[in-house]
């Protein structure tokens, strides 16, 4: 059912660099190249195992090129930017012996690399007896898994893999499937009484030769009642487990996929489109479900049946045998043909919802843009065009499928016509009985009235894999931001924090370029510059929402990736520009980042924050619904809520990104006082457009193109005249105007 | 704010509402009661708010009033508050612009409208609060609570 992938050069390199590998020795990262030294494209594959750095490349009809470098010979590997290309130079004696080039794009992965090479350098310095021998490393197992594993994965059969969701009920999937042998063999009996009926009652009756058998009839009735109950008992049995099986299957794969959403870095969900993710989880598992309560059941029904009706017609006449099954190669053949052609169909449709989804997901939250610029007509047809695809490449599906049915029910009536032909002759000849040939065709007709379904059964089939798929390809995506990267749980921190150098790459564009601050427990920093200098992202690292290029981020002494997440995210308190508010009541949202909070800490961080006299107003109080659908609440009010919540949960370190930049400067003033509260006694970085805002700031940090200009407070750096004074002056003839 | 220093007075006003004189002896009034969580916990955390929307203080359990207090308290309370309970809901049909309820309350049978699903809100796990057009609520303490036939109406449009 799988295609077979068609060969990618650097699989075939990842391979041979595979078979090159010395005793014991393990790959621990590869990086795939995209240009010659000459700048034409051509791929190439570096590795790094434990003991090596090997690189292969084929030369176009040639065989492959190989070269390798022990690990402690080499000085150093060193990534350089020119432009849309980089360079990786590898030194080894203090000359450049080898270098590289690529593409800028895969700049990020050559990263990753450097810093795997960089690692593993470091722990054979540390540990020089490591190198060739079979010794195994604690510290990195999980990581080590070869790259390729989990794209090996994505290509095996998702419906396979489906099986491995459903491993937990392999209780009810066993009483699934013994019902359905048990319901199919039910109702093959009906036929196999009715042909003694006939022979043993009917014929006799009709003949007129033998008055009893009339009592036979009232037997054959019952017998025949009784098999229809039975098998109606069993069926019924037989949907409800299925069904049961595939809801709790697809109630599973949403779960893991969500959870596992969750794990993803921001970077993945800035990638995503929000309408593509939720058609994933939402309407792709959905599909999967029906596929299997419905499809995959009957066509195991379907495929049971015909192997049993084959073998009863058989073993009764096998020549009649041949000619009533004669059409299923002829069907089976067809039914191959359309698959193909469904395939593509049916991904196209999938992907097609999709893009409607990301339609609707984009312009009803973004409608008041919309409305205000007078683009409604625009987006109607920005959906008539999302419309039109999906009803375009489903009428592709149709055009083949409905060509594909009657052709099918043709066959089907002409295998039936072939099985009266051959029957008719059988019994003239009086090879067989006409009880026989009833049996014959109420087994065939039987048989064929489920062979329609039964190749429906590779449509929905397919369409199930490419759910299955897409939903996988979430559940593939390896977590960049390891949650639980460091086990180091610090409890409640002092506060300090230090930017050692650091520096940070955002695809091919450097945006920090080596930043060095130490900021002191309890003091208060104001960040400031230009939009794009790279504030919001050096407070991104600080959270840990990414992880630093080059250089390090300390916490009171420990770098930041040392640090369990989720306990140093405790410490740590956001209010943002944009305050998000969770569908629920007030009191939830305040209680947000700790949802045992008593109903007193719930009111004394709103008093602090100021919200407390604006929520006694409201009709429900604190029980009032916020959020998508709730109610309607300023942006001032909204932020106070949003300091409540980082109030409540007591951090040691704070991050204000534009708190106030919203709003007007009434409102300013009020939140201004509920930051105050906020700030008091906790380290904090505040950025700001609004320079007033920043006047409790113990010092303001300066920052353009993404390095520190300027440091001080306000009138040092007014005296120094510099990026600080321009960027004031400039403030002030706006507010002015 | 704790409950164990209660040196204030509340006296009933003409018009319903309060009037609030604190441990110096200063009158406040026309002041009124407002319950901060009037769903999820209704006798606790009452604020008494002057006429010029100030909180003047905050009750943190009705019960922990002297009795006397609390009378003017819960009256107080009971002359400015209007959320019915919801005991069984008789009737639902589709009206123009949302759903025509038909429902039997504590405080007699009444009928609605309601605008859509965003109407009618959860709070807790079982407890509903039902808003209709006219922004008056409704309240359904407990969802398993009502009769077989009720819940089977709610089901089909929450």
């Amino acid at each position: 059912m799988i295609p077979t992938p068609p060969i990618d050069p650097s699989e075939a390199l990842y391979q041979y660099a595979e078979s090159r590998l010395g005793e014991g020795e393990r790959i621990m990262a590869h990086f795939e190249t995209d240009l010659d030294a000459s700048l034409h494209f051509h791929s190439g594959l570096i590795v790094l195992t434990d003991q090596r750095l090997m690189h292969a490349e084929q030369p176009r009809d040639e065989n492959i090129r190989f070269k390798s470098w022990k690990l402690p010979l080499i000085d150093d590997l060193v990534l350089e930017e020119l432009g849309a290309t980089a360079v990786l130079h590898l030194i080894q004696g203090g000359t450049l012996v080898y270098e590289w080039r690529t593409t800028s794009g895969s700049v990020r992965e050559a990263d990753a690399f450097l810093a795997r090479f960089k690692e593993r350098q470091q722990a054979l310095r540390l540990d020089p007896a490591a190198v060739s021998t079979t010794g195994e490393e604690a510290d990195d197992d999980e990581d080590d898994e070869d790259p390729f594993a989990t794209k090996g994965g994505v290509r095996s059969n998702p419906l396979l893999r489906l099986l491995f969701f459903a491993k937990p009920w392999y209780k009810l999937m066993a009483l699934g499937f013994i019902l359905t042998v048990s319901a199919t063999a039910a109702a093959l009996m009906a036929p196999w009484i009715t042909m003694s009926l006939v022979d043993n009652v009917l014929i006799p009756l009709q003949s007129e030769q033998d008055r009893p058998h009339v009592k036979h009839i009232y037997r054959f009735a019952v017998n025949l009642g009784g098999v229809a109950f039975l098998t109606w008992l069993l069926n019924w049995g037989k949907t409800f487990t299925i069904a049961r099986l595939a809801e709790r299957v697809t109630s599973r794969m949403r779960r893991s996929t969500y959870e596992h959403l969750q794990k993803l870095s921001l970077t993945y969900f800035n990638r995503k489109r929000t309408g593509d993710l939720i058609s994933r989880i939402g309407t792709d598992t959905d599909h999967i479900s029906l596929f299997i309560s419905v499809n995959l059941i009957d066509f195991v029904c379907d495929v049971l049946m015909f192997i049993g009706i084959a073998g009863v017609l058989v073993s009764i006449n096998p020549i009649l045998a041949l000619a009533a099954l004669g059409p299923a190669p002829i069907i089976g053949w067809m039914v191959g043909r359309v698959r193909g052609h469904l395939r593509g169909g049916f991904a196209a449709a999938s992907r097609a919802w999709s893009q409607m989804n990301n339609v609707l997901s984009d312009t009803i939250p973004g409608v008041r843009v919309v409305k205000a610029f007078a683009q409604e007509q625009r987006e109607v047809e920005r959906f008539r065009t999302a419309d039109q695809h999906i009803f375009d490449t489903n009428d592709r599906v149709n055009r083949t499928w409905s060509f594909f049915t009657p052709m099918i029910e043709l066959l089907t009536d002409m295998g039936l016509i072939t099985v009266w032909a051959v029957g008719a002759w059988s019994v003239q000849r009086g090879y067989i009985t006409v009880g026989v040939l009833t049996g014959f065709v109420l087994y065939i007709s039987r048989l064929y009235g489920r062979v329609e379904s039964m190749s429906r059964f590779f449509a929905s089939a397919q369409r199930a894999a490419t759910a299955a798929h897409r939903v996988f390809e979430i559940l593939d995506v390896e977590p960049d931001m390891p949650s639980n990267d460091g086990s180091h749980k610090v409890g409640r921190l002092k506060g300090e924090i230090e930017f050692r150098d650091v520096k940070f790459r955002h695809g091919a564009r450097q945006v920090i370029k080596g930043v060095s601050l130490t900021i002191a427990p309890g003091e208060m920093i104001g960040l400031v510059g230009a939009s794009g200098a790279g504030k919001t992202t050096l407070v991104n690292l600080a959270c840990r929402f990414f992880d630093v290029s080059e250089g390090s981020i300390l916490m009171d002494g420990v770098d930041l990736r040392e640090l369990d997440v989720e306990d140093y995210r405790r410490n740590l308190g956001l209010v943002l520009q944009e305050p998000y508010l969770f569908y629920g009541t007030i009191a939830e949202n305040i209680a947000y980042g700790k949802p045992r909070a008593t109903k007193a800490e719930i009111l004394a961080a709103a008093k602090a924050a100021h919200a407390h006299n604006f929520i006694l107003k409201l009709a429900d109080g604190y029980d009032s619904m916020v959020g998508e659908r709730g109610q309607q609440l300023s942006g001032g009010e909204r932020q106070r809520i949003s300091i409540a919540r980082a109030l409540l949960i007591d951090p040691a370190i704070l991050i204000l990104d534009e708190a106030t930049s919203s709003v007007d400067t009434e409102t300013e003033r009020e939140i201004q006082a509920a930051l105050d509260a906020l700030t008091n006694g906790r380290t904090t970085i505040a950025i700001a457009h609004r320079l007033g805002t920043l006047r409790k700031a113990n010092r303001l940090v300066v920052m353009d193109d993404g390095k520190i200009s300027e440091i001080g407070t306000h009138e040092q750096l007014m005296k120094s005249s510099g990026t600080y004074a321009r960027l004031h002056a400039a403030m002030l003839e706006v507010t002015h105007v | 704010m704790s409950t164990a220093m209660i040196n204030f007075t509340l006296e009933p006003d003409a018009s319903g509402g309060l009037v609030f004189i604190n441990s110096a002896g200063v009158r406040h009034e026309k002041a009124r009661p407002v319950r901060l969580f009037p769903f999820t916990d209704s006798n606790a955390w009452i604020s008494i708010v002057s006429a010029e929307g100030k909180e003047l203080f905050t009750v943190e359990q009705l019960a922990s009033l002297p009795d006397a207090q609390q009378k003017v308290l819960r009256e107080a309370l009971a002359g400015r508050e209007f959320v019915p309970v919801i005991r069984s809901i008789d009737n639902v049909s589709r009206a123009a612009n949302g759903y025509n309820w038909s429902v039997t309350t504590d405080r007699g049978p009444t009928v609605f409208l309601i605008e859509g699903d965003e109407s009618i809100q959860q709070l807790g796990d079982f407890r509903l609060v039902v808003v209709d057009d006219r922004n008056t609520r409704y309240l359904i303490p407990n969802v398993n609570a009502l009769d077989k036939k009720s819940r089977q109406r709610l089901e089909r449009y929450y």
